[in-house]
C-alpha cells in the first residue's frame, strides 16, 4: 500500500516537473505585448514556443497556417529579453523551404517599427509554415519566443 | 539481520520509484514532442479515414482565424449589419456538447465580426454568452470575462478586446486538442469557418459586387477540402458527425467546377514605410460562374442555419 502511495506522489512529481518543462512557453504579458505592438494591424493568432539547445532545426517549434490570396499579412517576432538577436522567424512553404529559400526570415534591428518583423502580401491561398528558432551557429540556452500574425489590410 | 532486511527492501523500493520514474519520463517526452513533421499538403491528398489524430490537429489548427473574414469584410468598406448575425439567446438551446461546440464556433466568428466593427454594446451579449458555453465545455477558464466585459462597456482600447477575444478563443480551442478532445474542437473551427462564410456569402447576395468579397468565397474551396476530410474521419468514430459530413460533402460538390490556377512568380521585396514588406509575383486566377457562386451561397446559408438552430 505504501509503495502505491509512494508511487503516486512520485509520479505526480516527476509530471509536475516535466509539465513545466512542456508548457515554458512565454507568458500572456509577453504575447500581449507584441500583439498590440504591431500599429493598425489586426491581431489574428500568435506561435508561442519554448526555446531550447538543439542541433540544427531542433531549437523551436513549426507550425502550419493557412494564409488567403489578396491579403496583407504582418509578421512579428518577441523574444525574451537579450533573446532579440538570436532568435529568428521564418515564413515558408514547400516550394520555398526553410532551409535553402524561404519567403522571409526576421532581422533584428535597433529601430522599433521594423526590428524582427516583415510583412508578406499572399498571393495564392493556401498552407504557409512559420517557424521560431535560434539561429544557426547561436548556443541558445533555454528560453521562449512568440511570433504574431496580423492582418494589415487587402492587398492593394 | 534485521538492519540487513530494512536496507534491502529500501534499495527494492528506490529501484521501483527509479524505474516508474523513467517509463513515466519516457512516455511524457514521447508525448511532448515540437510539430516537425507537418505536410498539411501531402495529408490532403490522403484517404481520409487514414489519416492519424495528430495530423487532424495540425490541419485544424492552421485554419484561419475567427475574425479574418471580418477584418476583410470590413476592409472592402462593406457597413456593419446586425442581420448577418446568430442570435445568442438560441444558445440556451444548445444541450449536447455537440452543439455547444459548434455554437462556440459561429458565436466566436460573430464576435469576431462585432469587434471588428467596434460595436461595444452588442459585444457583451455575446461575450455573456460565450462564456456560458465555454464553461459547460470546461474550457471557462481561458475566457476572462470579466476583463472582456470592463474593456467592452467602457468602450477603452478596442485592441486589448480584440486580443483578449481572439486569444482566448485559440486557449480554449487549444485546450480541447491537447486533451484529447479535439472532435469538439473539430466543431469548433467548423463553426468558425462556416460562419465567416456565412456572412461574406450573405453580402454577396445582398448585393456586394465586390470582387475581393467574391474571390475569397471561391478560394474557401481550399478550406472545405480541409474540413470535409476532417468531418469525414470524425463521422467514422461518432453518429453526431453524420448529418455534418454529408452536408460538408454537398459543399465540396458545389466547390467542385470552381476554377483555382496559379501561376508561379519569384518572390520580391519592396521597403514600405521602413517596414521589409515581401511580395511573390504569383499570380492567382479564380473562375466561379454566376450559378456556381450563387449555389454555395444557398448551400452555405442551409447549413449554417441549421447549425444555429439544432
Amino acid at each position: 500500500m505504501n509503495r502505491v502511495i509512494f508511487s503516486l506522489i512520485f509520479i505526480a512529481f516527476i509530471i509536475g516537473a516535466g509539465g513545466e518543462k512542456v508548457n515554458a512557453q512565454c507568458k500572456q504579458q509577453v504575447v500581449y505585448n507584441c500583439a498590440t505592438n504591431n500599429g493598425k494591424a489586426i491581431y489574428l493568432r500568435d506561435f508561442n514556443t519554448k526555446l531550447r539547445k538543439g542541433k540544427d532545426n531542433d531549437s523551436g517549434t513549426k507550425w502550419a497556417v493557412v494564409l488567403n490570396n489578396g491579403t496583407h499579412y504582418r509578421f512579428n517576432l518577441c523574444a525574451q529579453s537579450g533573446y532579440e538577436s538570436s532568435v529568428i522567424l521564418t515564413l515558408f512553404d514547400a516550394k520555398h523551404p526553410e532551409d535553402s529559400a524561404p519567403y522571409m526570415v526576421t532581422k533584428s534591428t535597433n529601430d522599433p517599427k521594423t526590428n524582427n518583423r516583415f510583412d508578406f502580401i499572399c498571393q495564392k491561398s493556401g498552407t504557409y509554415y512559420v517557424s521560431i528558432r535560434f539561429k544557426e551557429g547561436v548556443e541558445g540556452k533555454k528560453s521562449c519566443a512568440v511570433g504574431v500574425l496580423s492582418f494589415v489590410g487587402k492587398s492593394r | 539481520m534485521n538492519k540487513l532486511r530494512n536496507w534491502q527492501s529500501m534499495i527494492k523500493n528506490l529501484f521501483y520509484f527509479v524505474l516508474v520514474g523513467f517509463l513515466v519520463l519516457a512516455f511524457s517526452k514521447c508525448n511532448g514532442g515540437n510539430d516537425e513533421n507537418i505536410n498539411i499538403d501531402s495529408l490532403i491528398n490522403d484517404d481520409v479515414t487514414a489519416i492519424p489524430e495528430g495530423e487532424i490537429d495540425k490541419i485544424i489548427q492552421s485554419l484561419p482565424s475567427p475574425v479574418e473574414m471580418a477584418a476583410l469584410i470590413n476592409d472592402v468598406g462593406i457597413p456593419f449589419s446586425k442581420s448577418y448575425l446568430a442570435s445568442p439567446e438560441k444558445a440556451d438551446d444548445y444541450d449536447t456538447n455537440f452543439k455547444k461546440a459548434l455554437g462556440l464556433g459561429v458565436l466566436s466568428a460573430d464576435l469576431g465580426y462585432l469587434n471588428v466593427y467596434a460595436q461595444t454594446n452588442e459585444i457583451i451579449n455575446y461575450l455573456a454568452t460565450i462564456r456560458n458555453i465555454s464553461d459547460d465545455l470546461n474550457i471557462g477558464q481561458f475566457f476572462d470575462f470579466q476583463t472582456l466585459k470592463r474593456l467592452a462597456t467602457n468602450n477603452e482600447n478596442m485592441d486589448s478586446l480584440m486580443f483578449l477575444s481572439v486569444n482566448s478563443f485559440h486557449q480554449m480551442d487549444d485546450h480541447l486538442r491537447k486533451n484529447n478532445r479535439s472532435n469538439l474542437s473539430a466543431l469548433v473551427v467548423t463553426g468558425v469557418w462556416i460562419e465567416g462564410l456565412y456572412l461574406v456569402t450573405q453580402i454577396v447576395k445582398n448585393g456586394s459586387d465586390s470582387k475581393e468579397l467574391k474571390e475569397r468565397i471561391g478560394e474557401q474551396k481550399v478550406i472545405v477540402e480541409m474540413l470535409n476530410q476532417i468531418l469525414q474521419v470524425y463521422k467514422v468514430q461518432d453518429k453526431n458527425f453524420e448529418l455534418l459530413a454529408a452536408d460538408f460533402e454537398k459543399l465540396k460538390m458545389a466547390y467542385e467546377p470552381v476554377d483555382i490556377t496559379v501561376e508561379t512568380g519569384e518572390v520580391t521585396t519592396q521597403e514600405i514605410d521602413g517596414i521589409i514588406v515581401v511580395i511573390p509575383k504569383d499570380k492567382t486566377v479564380v473562375t466561379m460562374s454566376v450559378n456556381q457562386l450563387n449555389t454555395i451561397v444557398s448551400l452555405t446559408e442551409s447549413i449554417r442555419n441549421k447549425l444555429i438552430s439544432l
